[in-house]
């Protein structure tokens, strides 16, 4: 390794001009072929299997999340940009923590206390028990699976120059 | 920690750390990192604590190591010349200091499973959750119970302080949207 240059590197140029770092490898790509429908099932599988067993949301977010890192490390960065929205991400992040706050507040709004489970037996007949799962599928886990993917392509993407005025909007 | 395996795996992981702070090629350090956070996550499952070590594993060998990966690959890796890096002296002191600080302190510990830790010697706090958490909540697992349901308000905290790592990583690259418009 030491007797290559560090401009050696073949470059990848991405959707916008900027280089990317995606190299293809025809062992990285059949090994996700067959490894990512195995990790996004185990993924949910933790996340709606946390209540009873061990793993969780956190656990399950974050494995549902890599299987997206991993499929844009074999097949590229810029294309699995491109197929994952921004909208995508943020539902998923921003949606997960509202989705909490909402669950923590419905009880508060009726004069019980911030995530009061038992709350929601006394006044629905909800189970306590669908008050912690919906806290871990629709609240944690979307955050930690959404944050996780949208790092990765923030990160892959680097720093826009000062310069450079954001004209989009979404 | 009387087995095989746990004196191989404590080796394991006391040899990755090593390489880790010794190495000098950025590549092989977050190589060897990643080795050694699989090494950890064997660890926690060896130590009973199967949901750290499922999080230690996703996150500690797998996402870190593809963000750090993604870090250098889009920064100039320097040839480093050397494969070891040279020890400096004024660090290996601080070093030296927090060891001692640190087997002084874990010398301490109770032993695994001792009947004298505090998780055991109170037993009113230890205890209510493992009796009260599935007559209150119907979750078999008591970890989940403490932490979406007596310990909402902070994993609430917890989770959005992973939201607010989304947000101030797009403040600090100046970018307005994760992946495209």
């Amino acid at each position: 390794m030491s007797d290559r240059q560090p401009n050696e590197k073949p470059v990848v140029r991405g959707a916008d001009g900027s280089e990317s770092a995606y190299v293809e490898s025809q062992v990285i790509m059949s090994t996700v072929r067959v490894i990512a429908p195995f990790s996004l099932t185990y993924g949910f599988f933790l996340l709606f299997h946390g209540a009873d067993s061990p793993g969780g949301s956190f656990q399950g977010g974050a494995i549902i999340g890599a299987t997206v890192l991993m499929i844009a490390f074999a097949f590229g960065i810029e294309s699995t940009r491109n197929w994952l929205r921004n909208r995508t991400v943020v539902v998923l992040a921003a949606g997960g923590a509202a989705m909490f706050a909402l669950v923590g507040l419905i009880p508060m709004a009726y004069g019980a206390n911030f995530l009061e489970h038992p709350f929601y037996h006394e006044q629905f007949g909800i189970k306590t028990k669908w008050g912690l799962e919906a806290i871990e599928a629709l609240g944690v886990a979307p955050i930690v699976a959404g944050v996780v993917s949208g790092l990765f392509f923030v990160i892959a993407a680097g720093a826009l120059p000062a310069t450079e005025e954001v004209s989009e909007d979404d | 920690m009387v087995s095989a395996f746990g004196i191989a795996l404590f080796g394991f992981v006391l040899a990755t750390a090593l390489a880790t702070a010794l190495l000098r090629d950025i590549l092989a350090v977050i190589i060897v990192f990643a080795a050694y956070s699989l090494g950890m996550a064997l660890f926690y499952a060896f130590l009973l604590a199967p949901d750290v070590a499922m999080t230690e594993a996703a996150i500690g060998a797998g996402v870190t190591t593809l963000l750090l990966l993604l870090t250098i690959a889009t920064t100039v890796r320097e040839e480093p010349g050397i494969a070891i890096e040279r020890p400096n002296l004024p660090a290996l002191v601080v070093f030296g200091g927090l060891l001692v600080v640190m087997i002084g302190t874990v010398t301490q510990f109770p032993a695994l499973g001792s009947r004298n830790a505090p998780v055991w010697s109170n037993p009113e706090v230890t205890q209510y959750y493992l009796e009260h958490s599935y007559k209150d909540t119907k979750v078999h697992n008591a970890v989940t119970a403490v932490l979406a349901g007596y310990r909402g308000f902070d994993t609430f905290g917890e989770a959005v302080v992973v939201f607010a790592a989304g947000i101030s990583t797009l403040v600090v690259l100046g970018r307005e949207v994760f992946t495209r418009e």
